[in-house]
């Protein structure tokens, strides 16, 4: 990590901490204390499209172990949630087992699922991999619509979160779960990137064969980026689950996975930050068009021909992402650095 | 003398009177002081997979809201302002869709698909949001919260068609062999679950049951597949566009005409004879549970002044209708919550708002008759279909043409049966 001219590092301690100078743990404490105390400034709404993000973004964490540090292509993501929704719901639902069995139990289940569809990741790579995850979403979700214990097409009712007797009822109680397990995977994610795991995703990533001949076991890592990936989609369908109230087949469709690969390349590849600022761009990007553009498009452009001024937000949607993938193509982290490095430097230019 | 200092007294005392009795008369109408609103949240899939279906209920909402405030004076003297989202079609959008309401002091939203609300119910009844939904499907409502189903459902349409059809179409002996073909969702479903409940007591044997999704672009396989099995009847639950697909590779194959084709109300509107062609769907049996354009009904002539005002793409299309008469109850049950609750009760904006809503303003509809644009709405106790009753339709020279009067949809108690839900 790059730091402050002056500051150097004399205790290995200090030369592996994540945090490294008094600023940033002010600003960490800072950010902490503002997005603990949303609930003071925000309604239920804003709230929602909070939750909303903080599970998005376990997700896309998922996917960017999977895909940013290890290369190992996904499109079946949304299907790895739909696995752990459904573990949650069943287990808390069915079997009236605890909160915290059932969410546990959505991670390890859908990390067992990932397994079995990153087998063949051995194999095959690139584009060829990408089309067995497609495989992966449309056969879960085929297996949850005809299985019974699912409730089908129809669904399944899932009941609040709680935990030691203390029921998340509340937006505001849902907004405290879903953010502090949120932080605890972006954290885990951040850790995981310094280890030799990571290291070893990472090499796998840039060249494969280069990273077996260094004694890397391509099989092992390969499969375990799968399973860690899997198993945070399984962490965001549980909460997802709970967050709603009812699951069924349609809140998951290829859609939605392929939406979550635009997020983290958005965001930044590779990196920790990526995907928080990939997740909260494109979900309130969608909120503000949603609310605002469309109504506004609809009831401002009568003499259009009915619906076009509503399709226009579509339009705009993709057109935005497309401008960013030009622009900044590697993503916003990567233009967060330039601005940090920027003020670090000014005013020089170099 | 004494005759006129008694009418110049008289006259005194009757000014008197009516000037006292002038604030009790306009206490009677309630009017509204600046800002004083009834607040709804509206939501279509305007966007996405169903937007063919859900643009022309969108205008309809905003349409009948329209004209409520125009030329009616609101719902009991108040404005209803109206927060109108488009949902895309998209489950996690609805999730955020129904909080935002809430946050907003709606007192009550509506949902055009029964997909829609299948994503919304949940938050809803949660909160005790009351809900009213233009398409249903049993598990919406079954057993019975706070969502309320503005008409009866698809599986009312099943059990409508089965005893249309053996009453004036089945001429064999024997039970009657029906193929279903369902829409991989709640559309589907419900028909899927009435023919679970009802066949073998109406004396209908099922055969197959195949699903297809809304994007589907053949069904040849299953078709033949069904084909082998020689139904007497092909019973579809779906939206249009798959629908046409169904039908189109149904004449492909030599199924139809020779096998009835019935439609739930999802499936059987303007759209379907536009996407498939009035000589493909000719000789389609539907059940709709609204009038057709053009019938002589009350509301009718209203509806299609601002349709052809405001919309006019829109006319002849049946789910503006549906939407349109949507509004129109939302309109009514808000006047009959501020008549029975009072309009402080209801600007609150909060779960004691809808409690309200629901109590004095759901629950009091007894035989509003909506303009007559489809059954009267009425609230029964234990069934949260505000409309019970629905007509069958065949498609003649490309019209969508009305063959029976209303016919009432029995209640259902799904949650009886082991199955329901699984």
């Amino acid at each position: 990590m790059s730091l402050p001219c002056g500051t150097r590092d004399y205790t290995y301690d200090t030369d592996m901490a994540i945090l490294r100078t008094r600023t940033h743990w002010v600003l960490l404490i800072g950010l902490l204390v503002f997005v603990f105390t949303l609930p003071l400034y925000l309604g239920n709404y804003w709230l929602g499209v909070s939750n909303l993000i903080g599970i998005t973004l376990i997700a896309a964490t998922g996917l960017n172990i999977l895909i940013g540090y290890c290369g190992q292509l996904s499109i079946g993501h949304a299907g790895f949630i739909a696995v752990g929704a459904y573990t949650a719901a069943i287990l808390t639902n069915r079997l009236e087992l605890p909160f915290l069995v059932g969410l546990l139990c959505a991670g390890l289940t859908a990390g067992l699922i990932g397994l079995v569809f990153g087998i063949p990741s051995v194999r095959v790579k690139g584009f060829y991999l990408a089309i067995t995850t497609i495989a992966a979403q449309f056969i879960i979700i085929w297996v949850i619509n005809h299985w019974g214990i699912t409730g089908g097409f129809v669904g399944i009712k899932v009941p609040y979160a709680s935990i030691g007797g203390f029921v998340f009822k509340s937006e505001a109680s849902q907004f405290y779960l879903i953010t502090t397990i949120a932080i605890l995977c972006t954290f885990l994610a951040k850790n995981l990137a310094r280890t030799r795991v990571g290291r070893a995703f990472i090499a796998v990533r840039d060249n494969d064969l280069a990273a077996e001949v260094m004694g890397i076991n391509l099989f092992y890592y390969k499969l375990l980026a799968f399973f860690i990936g899997c198993f945070l989609a399984g962490i965001a369908g549980s909460l997802l689950a709970h967050w709603v109230g009812f699951m069924n087949a349609e809140h998951f469709t290829l859609t939605e996975s392929i939406l979550y690969i635009g997020m983290i390349i958005i965001g930044g590849l590779g990196t920790t930050l990526g995907p928080i600022l990939g997740v909260i761009l494109i979900r309130l990007l969608q909120q503000v068009l949603m609310v605002q553009v469309v109504p506004f498009l609809e009831s401002t452009f009568t003499a259009l021909p009915a619906g076009f001024a509503t399709g226009i937000a579509p339009m705009l949607f993709g057109l935005v992402i497309v401008l960013f993938l030009i622009l900044e193509p590697r993503g916003l982290a990567h233009r967060w650095i330039l601005l940090k490095s920027a003020y670090r430097l000014w005013p020089f230019s170099y | 003398m004494k005759n006129k200092r008694f009418l110049i007294v008289a006259a005194v005392i009757c000014l008197a009177l009516v000037v006292a009795i002038m604030p009790l008369g306009s206490a009677c109408a309630p009017k509204a002081k600046p800002g004083q609103v009834l607040k709804v949240g509206m939501t279509t899939p305007t966007t996405g997979a169903a937007a063919e279906k859900g643009s022309p209920m969108g205008h309809a909402n905003l349409d009948a809201i329209e004209y409520v405030n125009a030329e009616l004076g609101g719902a009991g003297g108040y404005p209803i302002e109206v927060s109108w989202l488009d949902s895309g079609y998209d489950a996690a959008k609805v999730a955020t869709i129904v909080k935002r309401f809430m946050d907003e002091k709606c007192l009550v939203f509506t949902t055009a698909s029964s997909a829609e609300m299948t994503w919304a119910m949940e938050i809803a009844n949660r909160a005790e949001f009351p809900g009213l939904a233009s398409f249903t499907a049993p598990s919406i409502y079954r057993p019975p919260k706070h969502i309320y189903g503005q008409m009866p459902d698809y599986g009312d349409d099943w059990t409508a068609f089965a005893n249309y059809y053996l009453k004036n179409i089945w001429k064999g002996s024997g039970k009657p062999k029906m193929a279903l073909h369902l829409l991989n969702n709640s559309t589907g479903y419900g028909a899927r679950d009435a023919a679970k409940a009802m066949a073998e007591k109406l004396g209908i044997e099922i055969i197959s049951t195949d699903e297809h999704t809304a994007t589907t672009i053949s069904e040849m396989e299953s078709l033949t597949r069904i084909k082998t099995k020689n139904p007497d009847v092909l019973y579809i639950s779906s939206t249009p566009k798959p629908t046409a697909v169904i039908i189109k590779n149904a004449r492909d194959l030599g199924m139809f005409p020779g096998v009835t084709v019935g439609l739930g109300h999802a499936s059987i509107t303007k759209a379907l004879v536009d996407i498939a062609g009035a000589d493909i769907v000719e000789g389609v049996y539907g059940v709709f549970p609204t009038v057709n354009w053009g019938d002589n009904v009350p509301g009718m002539a209203k509806m299609t002044e601002y349709c052809q005002k405001l919309h006019s793409k829109d006319y002849g299309n049946m789910d503006y209708i549906t939407s349109w008469a949507q509004s129109l109850i939302v309109a009514e049950i808000l006047k009959l919550a501020v008549k029975n609750a009072g309009y402080d009760v209801l600007a609150k904006g909060d779960v004691e708002s809808w409690r309200a809503i629901e109590t004095q303003g759901i629950q009091k509809l007894k035989d509003f008759k909506v303009g007559g644009l489809h059954g009267p709405a009425s609230y029964t106790v234990g069934d949260n279909r505000l409309s019970k009753s629905v007509r069958v339709f065949q498609i003649k020279k490309g019209a969508i043409t009305p063959i029976t009067d209303w016919v009432d949809a029995p209640m259902v108690k799904y949650e009886e049966f082991p199955w329901f839900g699984k």
